[in-house]
């Protein structure tokens, strides 16, 4: 997954909670 | 990945019912803008932002699934905090406070409870009873000494 990919998710959340009126539970992972 | 307390069932279907759920991947030798924009050094990092994207809660670290509990409802009630929604906020932590009382999290969601009842009522016996609930059921808190100033003012006790 690019980069650019992980901004949009981020964009799209912010979007989701606006509408849905709940605050974002973001997940900082490492694959190792 | 996610393991331990964070991919329990319990917990996954309570992420969905109060967030809105986000993952980004973090790779040290070349970190992506996320993990710059919120200073990500270690994982696993959660953050609790609002729907503008600013953080208002940090969990670094695995915790047991009840201080996760305690934390994620934390972050829920900061959020209420931190843009003035009083009502909810104070709601939130009394949530934490009776289901959680022992949550490492738990002495410093008395202490805003404190700070929320003043900033919604203007009355300083909010802070005092924080300081009293600090006092007796978690003495050796660092939140008991911080509300310790708290001491000054009048109470029923």
């Amino acid at each position: 997954m690019s980069e650019i990919m992980w901004e949009r998710d981020f964009g799209e959340a912010k979007r989701k909670a606006i509408h849905e009126g709940k605050p974002v539970y973001h997940d900082f992972w490492f694959e190792g | 990945m996610n393991t331990g307390p964070y991919s329990d069932e319990k917990v996954q279907r309570f992420l969905q019912d109060n967030f809105i759920m986000v993952k980004t991947q973090c790779f040290f030798d070349k970190p992506v803008e996320l993990m710059e924009q919120f200073n990500i050094k270690w994982t696993p990092t959660l953050l609790i932002h609002d729907k503008a994207g600013k953080e208002h809660h940090r969990m670094v670290g695995y915790v047991a699934v009840n201080d996760l509990f305690a934390h994620l409802e934390f972050g829920k009630a900061k959020v209420f905090f931190d843009t003035d929604h009083f009502s909810n906020a104070i709601e939130t932590l009394n949530l934490i406070i009776e289901n959680y009382p022992q949550a490492a999290i738990t002495p410093e969601a008395i202490f805003y409870l404190g700070v929320a009842r003043y900033k919604k009522h203007h009355d300083p016996s909010g802070l005092r009873k924080a300081y009293d609930a600090l006092k007796s059921k978690y003495p050796e808190s660092e939140w008991s000494r911080r509300a310790e100033p708290y001491s000054a003012i009048p109470g029923n006790s």
